[in-house]
């Protein structure tokens, strides 16, 4: 998958004059205000429910590298066969090999934001082996190719005409329909051919439980069970931070991930696979692969801050949250994962550099971490990677910022640590800032501040500041009483 | 008398004066004596906000210097306390007796509105108004400091006042400080958003508690619609209680 993380400001521009998003995403937020605190209701104790899964995240985190250690153990003694990879090239490498020596002509995908981060699909059409995506959006995305709109609907945004010309060309539909029933159907016809002759399927994983060797995957379409009950090989790849201690711990996480993520109490389909398919039983893969990906977390792990974001479940909630993502949509934020989550995760995972405007283009409205039910405080790492940011300014060489900003906050410094430098400050700006105001108002653009007056006008700075009202205001009062 | 300290955010001090005197003449109504040390600045929020921290630190000490020894402190700002209340104690938290200091004055530290209903019980400041209000939940002050009930008790309480309810009055306004300026057309996109859910609102009057949001919003209306008022709270209720005289 093309990383475009440093397009962000040119794409977001782009989307926010797309009518069709605009129109998507203004009724976006209601998922928010009406259907997720609906769902939350259904618990006893909604306030106490999303404790209790923030300390199973927090748990989880902390212990990780413990808790994976288990669950290799139990998954093997399921008869499940476990592949470490430190990279993302390592797990695709692995794929790709296992697929060849199979003789394996194509794949199925069950929707998995983990092998969108590997970009696992560019590898295997490259070497011939033709990826089919079987989550209805993500096989509308993928056809399109175009990156996920939406973490749980990567195509919400796609108009059903083209969905429909797309399936008339690429999935075998022979009318134009507009249709979502019959638009389902000719994909389910489609892609359930693909599924009746597949030796290998690919899925992602939700949860991995330590105690058990289980892997869950949370569904609404079924066809992750079909990428698993189908073919003779199964391989699921998970991230490290997927593993949570226990199955009580998997069953709550499971609740608050539906909740927040669809407004559904259950989704549709749950399914564990605790190893393939033994002796005795009729259905199942007969090889349970479970890829266990690091791709930078263990080094994430390694610092207390930036581990924080390893608590994520993926649900999606912060997006519609953000009222930023329900201005610009998900690709401005050009990689796998968007909107706060994506904020969150690009960054340590593609590095600082390449995702400065994802740690910026924030408003610090906290309305992510307000809701975020595995306890992620999103505005505080945000304000951590800024400060990251801000130190590689120091060094000259490696800093990827300029120094203009630094020497602002010096001088900054410097006049706000004593008022009398604060009010000469004052005196000195006043006439400057100024110098445009008409009847108390600027409305002339000020550089270098033209992004503001771009539609906004500001207030002239007053003539007399509030410290120099409040001499006049009561000439008795001093800061000794 | 009770003695209370005014903390006056710095867009206020340089912007928006009146706020900062409206603040001082409502608490005097209120029976208290508010204080205003001459040697305050700014809160150092733009440092925190765009990672400056060692920079932040030192404006941090300076406030803390400055406000110390207050038994309350009172802002119209919900960011700035909220930077006061949890961004000093993280900053100062490998300097363990300033942390104490900054621990301290979290506790003592208040936004205006808060003050008000939670600390003095006053709900009904004896204020008159006659139109439709609509009220915008600012975004630190609801979530950071989760103050929302507050203004809205006082506003309901102004006699001949018909509050009405304004859609996604939770959702941010997009100043975020420099976000404003460095995001002009998504931030465009959202304070855009904001005043057309307030003219819907059939309102005539909006009312919020944060300065950032005052620029923002009045700035976007000031430009688009300049026929649409926005006010902070405090110079809403100080201009909507009658004058009794003796005030200074």
């Amino acid at each position: 998958m093309e990383i475009r993380t440093e397009q962000f400001v040119e794409i977001a521009k782009k989307e926010l004059k797309n009518a069709r998003n605009k129109q998507f995403l203004s009724v976006l937020p209601l998922a928010i205000t009406i259907s997720r605190p609906r769902s939350m209701q259904s618990f006893p104790d909604p306030e106490a429910a999303n404790e209790y899964g923030r300390a199973v995240r927090a748990e989880a985190v902390a212990g990780m590298p413990e808790l994976l250690e288990e669950f290799e153990k139990n998954a093997l003694a399921n008869g499940a066969k476990i592949v470490w990879a430190k990279t993302a090239e390592e797990a695709n490498a692995f794929v790709l090999n296992l697929a060849k020596e199979r003789g394996i002509q194509y794949v199925t995908k069950g929707k998995s934001m983990i092998t969108e981060e590997m970009g696992l699909n560019d590898v295997l059409q490259e070497s011939g082996i033709e990826p089919f995506e079987s989550d209805l959006g993500e096989f509308i995305a993928q056809q399109l190719h175009k990156p996920p709109f939406h973490i749980v609907g990567p195509a919400l945004n796609i108009p059903v005409e083209e969905i429909s010309d797309l399936f008339i060309a690429k999935a075998d539909m022979k009318e134009p329909t507009t249709d979502p029933v019959k638009l389902g159907y000719a994909a389910r016809l489609y892609l359930r051919d693909k599924f009746h002759h597949l030796a290998m399927g690919i899925t992602g994983v939700n949860m991995a439980v330590a105690e058990t060797g289980s892997i869950i995957n949370v569904e609404n379409e079924g066809n992750i069970r079909m990428n698993k009950s189908s073919p003779k090989i199964q391989v699921s790849i998970m991230s490290l931070e997927k593993v949570v201690p226990t199955m009580a711990d998997a069953m709550h996480m499971i609740r608050l991930l539906c909740r927040n993520c669809t407004g559904q109490k259950l989704s549709a389909y749950i399914s564990i696979d605790s190893g393939p398919k033994k002796s005795d039983e009729v259905d199942g893969p007969e090889e349970l692969y479970i890829i266990i990906l690091d791709n930078g977390r263990s080094e994430i792990y390694q610092d207390i801050q930036a581990r924080e974001a390893l608590r994520c479940i993926r649900c999606g909630a912060c997006l519609a949250a953000c009222p930023v993502y329900c201005k610009i949509g998900g690709y401005p934020y050009g990689w796998a994962y968007s909107g706060p989550m994506g904020q969150v995760l690009n960054p340590l995972l593609l590095g600082l550099e390449k995702t400065q405007d994802l740690y910026h283009a924030c408003t610090l409205c906290g309305a992510c971490k307000s809701i975020c039910p595995a306890g992620i405080d999103h505005p505080k790492m945000f304000l951590y990677y800024r400060v990251q940011e801000a130190n590689s300014d120091k060094k000259a060489a490696g800093g990827f910022i300029t120094n203009k900003t630094a020497k602002f906050f010096d001088l900054w410094r410097w006049g706000t640590t004593r008022a009398w430098r604060w009010k000469m400050a004052v005196k000195t700006a006043r006439p400057f800032v100024n110098r445009y105001a008409k009847d108390g108002t600027i409305n002339k653009t000020i550089k270098p501040v033209e992004g503001w007056f771009r539609t906004r006008n500001l207030p002239a700075m007053a003539r007399k500041t509030f410290h120099e009202r409040w001499a006049e205001i009561n000439k008795k009062v001093t800061s000794d009483q | 008398m009770k003695t209370v300290s005014m903390f006056i955010p710095c867009t206020v001090d340089l912007f928006l004066p009146d706020i900062g005197e409206a603040t001082y003449q409502l608490l005097k109504r209120l029976g208290v004596n508010p204080v205003y040390h001459e040697e305050q600045t700014c809160c150092g929020q733009p440092a925190i906000n765009a990672g400056y921290i060692k920079q932040a630190k030192e404006v941090a000490k300076h406030f803390i210097e400055v406000f110390g020894e207050d038994g309350a402190i009172v802002s119209p700002s919900g960011s700035c306390v909220c930077t006061v209340k949890f961004h000093y104690p993280e900053l100062l938290c490998d300097e363990p007796a300033w942390l104490a200091r900054a621990e301290d004055l979290a506790g003592r530290t208040y936004e205006l509105s808060q003050y008000i209903v939670d600390v003095l019980g006053v709900s009904d400041l004896g204020a008159f108004y006659t139109g439709k209000i609509a009220y915008h939940e600012s975004c630190h002050i609801l979530r950071g400091l989760g103050v929302s009930e507050q203004p809205k008790k006082l506003i309901t309480n102004v006699k001949g006042a018909d509050f009405v309810a304004m859609k996604f009055s939770e959702i941010c306004c997009g100043f975020g400080g420099e976000f404003a300026n460095n995001y002009p057309d998504i931030s465009e996109a959202m304070v855009k958003e904001k005043c057309e859910n307030y003219i819907q609102s059939g309102a005539d009057l909006l009312l919020l508690c944060e300065p950032g949001c005052l620029l923002n919003i009045g700035g976007y209306l000031s430009r688009n619609h300049p026929d649409k008022k926005v006010m902070h709270l405090a110079q809403f209720l100080n201009d909507a209680i009658p004058f009794r005289g003796k005030e200074n």
